[in-house]
C-alpha cells in the first residue's frame, strides 16, 4: 500500500541470473571473442552502466582478474533489474559459483562427489558430509558490502537454507557405511541422520552468516529452500532448521523461497514457522497461459489459499513468471495472476510479485523481458484494483 | 548369477560441459554427439571390465526416462517440470491429449544404441508412463510400448517402475493387465526402483506376467521375497542415491540370504538409475557390482 492509500505491490527478483559469457570465460581462464566484448558493450549501453567502457577495456586486455570481472557482472545485473523496474533486487548471484557449491566451498566437513543432473542439460555439483560441519568464514559479507555500495534499489539477500544444503548433499558421516541391505537401515534411522546434519548446518553455518549480514546492515534475508519438500516426512526438519537459523535475530525480515514442489505437502508443517514473514513461491510453472481471473483459468494458483489461512498471516511472494521457458508472459497475464491471488487473499497487502525462481537458466534478453513485463503487469493489476476501489467509494 | 546396470547412467564431466555449452550456443550438436560416443565407449568398457553380463547404453541422450517415448508418441506430450521422487532431479511429467495415445515411430539408434555384445534396453513401465496422464496403463502398453518393444533386438527389456512402490494398493493388479499386452517378444523384467517392495509382494508382485522382477533391496527385506521364487530376481544392491561405495563381500553375503530362501536365478543390479551419483562414483559402483558377482558365485 502506498502512502496515498492506493494499492501498490512490492516486486522483487528471486536470486540468480545467468552469468554473461565474458564472466564465464574469464572465470574458466578461456580467451574472449569479439562477440563477448560486444555483449558487454551493448548491454552496458542498454542498461546505462556507469563506466562500462572501463569493463570493455578490461575485457580487451590480456590480464583479467576474475573477481573484478564478477563485480562488473554484479553491477550489470543490478542495473538490469533496476532498469526493468524491480523494487527489491540482488545481483543474480554473479559472484557465487552456485547456490549450493558456494555455501559448501566455504564450510568445513564436506568433500566434493561430482556433478549430478538437475534436469535436461542442467546440473549441480554435489558433495558429501564426511565429518562435523562448520562455517569456515561468513561467505556473503563481501558481496553484500559491495552490492550495498552499488545498488540504487533495496537489497534482499538470498542465502541457501540448511535443509536444502543437507538434502542436496550425500551424508557419509551420519549414515552407516554397511549393514544397509535387506532394509537394514530404517526410514527412522535415515530421518534421524538428516535431522542431525540439517540442524548442525542451521546452527553452525546458516545462523552465523545471518548474524554477520545483519551486523553489516541487511534488512531482508531470503532463505532459499528449493529442496524443502524433497522428503514428505522430513518437513518438520525443514521447519525446525528455519526456526533455529533465525530465532531471536532482530532488525531483519526473514523470508523463504520454495519452488517446483507439491506445495500441499507443506501444510500443516509450516504452521510452526511464524518467524517467516514472506513465502516466495513458484506457481507459474503449473499454470495455464490463458488470460482470466477465475480458478479454472488459474489452476497453478489453486493452492495459495493455504498460505492465506496460515495463522501468522505471512505475505505471499507470488511467482508469476515461469523461469523454465522463453515464453514471455504478457503484462495482462501477469495482471490476471495477481488479481486472482488478491481475490483469494482478500488483502492486497499480503501479496508481493516475483518470478517463480531465479532466472539463471534464461538469457539476459529473455530475463529482462520477463522482468519488465512482470513489473508492467503489476502496474496493470494496481490500476485495475485502484480503479475498482475508487469506483466503490 | 548375473549382474548388469539398467537405467540412465551419469554423464561424464566432459559431456556435462558439452551439453551446457550446447544450451548456451557455445558448441555444436556434432561436438556433443562426439562426446556422447566417447562416454558410451567408456561405459561399455567399464561394464566389460566389471564382467557385467548384459551391456546397457546408459540412455545418455535421454533427458528423463519418459521423454523420448513421449516425444515419439501421438497423443502424449511433456508437461510440468516435476520432482523425481525424493531426489533433486526433475522430469517433464507426461501428459495426454487423447485417451488413446500411440507410438508414431519406434525410437531409432540415437536413443537406443547398438552394443558390442548381449544387451538390455530400459523403457518406462506402462504403469509409470501412464502415471498422472489419465490414460489406462493397458492402453499405453498396447499402443505405445508394445510397438517399441517389437522393434527391439535385445536379450532383456527392463521396464523401469519408480512409482509403484509408493502407490496406493491396487497398482500391481493394474500393472498386471498392462504387462499382458507386452508378451510375445524379448524377455521382460519389471524393475521396481527406489522403494520398498515388501507390500507389493503381498499384492502379487512375484506373479506378474514378466520373466524377471527387480527389487530395491536397500528398502526391501530379503524375506519379503516369496520362498522358491521362480523368476529371475533383479536384486537392487547398489544404492544409486548414495556416494558410499558398497562392499562386495556384504553383497555376496546378502545373496546367500536370498539363496537360502530358494531364490536361484539372481541378477545383481542398482536399486535405480545410477544418474543420481556422479560418473566417477557410478564407475566405482559398477566395478564393485562385478566383484560382488564374482564373490557370490
Amino acid at each position: 500500500m502506498s502512502s496515498n492509500g492506493e494499492i501498490k505491490f512490492l516486486t522483487h527478483e528471486v536470486g540468480s541470473l545467468a552469468k554473461p559469457p565474458w564472466l564465464v570465460k574469464t572465470s574458466a581462464g578461456k580467451p574472449l571473442e569479439e562477440s563477448d566484448v560486444e555483449h558487454a558493450k551493448s548491454w552496458g549501453e542498454k542498461l546505462e552502466v556507469d563506466g562500462h567502457e572501463e569493463l570493455v577495456e578490461l575485457l580487451r586486455s590480456d590480464e583479467r582478474d576474475p573477481e573484478e570481472v564478477a563485480r562488473w557482472s554484479s553491477r550489470y545485473c543490478l542495473r538490469l533489474q533496476e532498469s526493468a523496474g524491480v523494487d527489491w533486487i540482488w545481483d543474480g548471484e554473479q559472484q557465487r559459483s552456485e547456490m549450493y557449491a558456494w555455501a559448501i566451498a566455504h564450510s568445513n566437513g564436506f568433500e566434493p562427489r561430482g556433478t549430478i543432473r538437475s534436469f535436461d542439460n542442467k546440473y549441480y555439483s554435489k558433495s558429501a558430509a564426511v565429518g562435523p560441519v562448520s562455517l569456515r568464514e561468513p561467505y556473503h559479507n563481501d558481496e553484500f558490502s559491495f552490492l550495498k555500495s552499488a545498488a540504487r534499489h533495496e537489497l534482499k539477500i538470498p542465502i541457501t537454507g540448511a535443509y536444502t544444503l543437507a538434502v542436496w548433499s550425500y551424508d557419509e558421516h551420519h549414515l552407516p557405511k554397511s549393514g544397509r541391505l535387506g532394509g537394514g537401515v530404517s526410514r527412522k534411522d535415515e530421518v534421524d541422520a538428516r535431522r542431525e546434519l540439517t540442524l548442525d548446518i542451521a546452527r553452525n553455518i546458516i545462523r552465523p552468516n545471518l548474524e554477520a549480514l545483519i551486523a553489516l546492515g541487511a534488512t531482508w534475508i531470503q532463505i532459499d529452500e528449493p529442496g524443502a519438500s524433497t522428503e514428505e516426512d522430513e518437513l518438520d526438519i525443514f521447519v525446525e532448521s528455519f526456526n533455529i537459523s533465525v530465532e531471536g535475530l532482530e532488525g531483519c525480515t526473514f523470508s523463504t523461497h520454495l519452488c517446483f514442489s507439491d506445495y500441499d505437502l507443506f501444510f500443516p508443517a509450516i504452521e510452526g514457522m511464524a518467524g517467516c514473514r514472506q513465502y516466495c513461491v513458484g506457481f507459474a510453472n503449473y499454470d495455464t497461459t490463458e488470460l482470466g481471473t477465475s480458478g479454472a483459468e488459474r489452476p497453478g494458483y489453486e493452492v495459495i489459499s493455504k498460505w492465506r489461512d496460515l495463522p501468522y498471516e505471512p505475505i505471499l511472494g507470488l511467482g508469476v513468471t515461469d523461469i523454465h521457458t522463453d515464453f514471455i508472459e504478457s503484462p495482462e497475464l501477469v495482471r490476471d495472476r495477481i488479481l486472482y491471488a488478491v481475490d483469494v487473499f482478500g488483502d492486497p497487502a499480503r501479496i508481493h510479485v516475483c518470478p517463480d525462481c531465479g532466472l539463471r537458466t534464461r538469457s539476459w534478453d529473455v530475463a529482462y523481458e520477463k522482468l519488465r513485463n512482470m513489473v508492467e503487469g503489476t502496474r496493470l493489476a494496481e490500476e485495475a484494483l485502484n480503479r475498482a476501489h475508487a469506483g466503490a467509494r | 548369477m548375473q549382474a548388469f546396470a539398467p537405467g540412465i547412467y551419469p554423464r561424464s564431466e566432459e559431456l556435462v560441459q558439452a551439453t551446457r555449452d550446447l544450451d548456451r550456443g557455445r558448441t555444436s550438436q556434432e561436438a556433443v554427439d562426439e562426446q556422447i560416443e566417447r562416454d558410451l565407449g567408456d561405459l561399455v568398457a567399464a561394464q566389460q571390465a566389471a564382467g557385467l553380463d548384459l551391456l546397457a547404453d546408459g540412455m545418455l541422450r535421454w533427458q528423463d526416462v519418459f521423454r523420448p517415448i513421449v516425444d515419439a508418441s501421438d497423443g502424449l506430450e511433456t508437461g510440468a517440470l516435476t520432482r523425481f521422487l525424493d531426489t533433486n532431479t526433475f522430469y517433464r511429467a507426461p501428459s495426454a491429449t487423447t485417451a488413446t495415445p500411440a507410438l508414431s515411430q519406434p525410437l531409432n539408434g540415437g536413443f537406443i544404441a547398438k552394443m558390442p555384445g548381449p544387451r538390455l534396453v530400459t523403457l518406462p513401465s506402462p504403469y509409470a508412463l501412464a502415471h498422472g496422464t489419465g490414460v489406462e496403463p493397458t492402453t499405453v502398453a498396447a499402443s505405445v510400448l508394445k510397438p517399441q518393444i517389437d522393434a527391439l533386438d535385445a536379450e532383456l527389456v527392463v521396464l523401469e517402475e519408480p512409482f509403484l512402490a509408493r502407490a496406493e494398493p491396487g497398482g500391481v493388479r493394474k500393472l498386471s493387465a498392462a504387462l499382458e499386452k507386452l508378451a510375445g517378444g524379448p524377455r521382460l523384467a519389471l524393475w521396481v526402483t527406489f522403494g520398498s517392495a515388501d507390500a507389493l509382494f503381498e499384492e502379487g508382485l512375484g506373479d506378474l506376467p514378466v520373466d524377471a522382477i527387480g527389487v530395491d533391496f536397500l528398502a526391501t527385506r530379503a524375506n519379503a521375497v516369496p520362498e522358491s521364487f521362480d523368476k529371475t530376481l533383479l536384486a537392487g544392491v547398489l544404492d544409486a542415491r548414495s556416494s558410499i561405495p558398497e562392499e562386495p563381500g556384504e553383497i555376496a553375503a546378502f545373496v546367500g540370504q536370498l539363496r537360502a530362501r530358494g531364490v536361484e536365478d539372481i541378477a545383481l543390479v542398482p536399486n535405480g538409475d545410477l544418474q543420481y551419483v556422479s560418473q566417477s562414483v557410478a564407475r566405482e559402483k559398477l566395478a564393485r557390482l562385478g566383484q560382488a558377482k564374482t564373490e557370490a558365485v
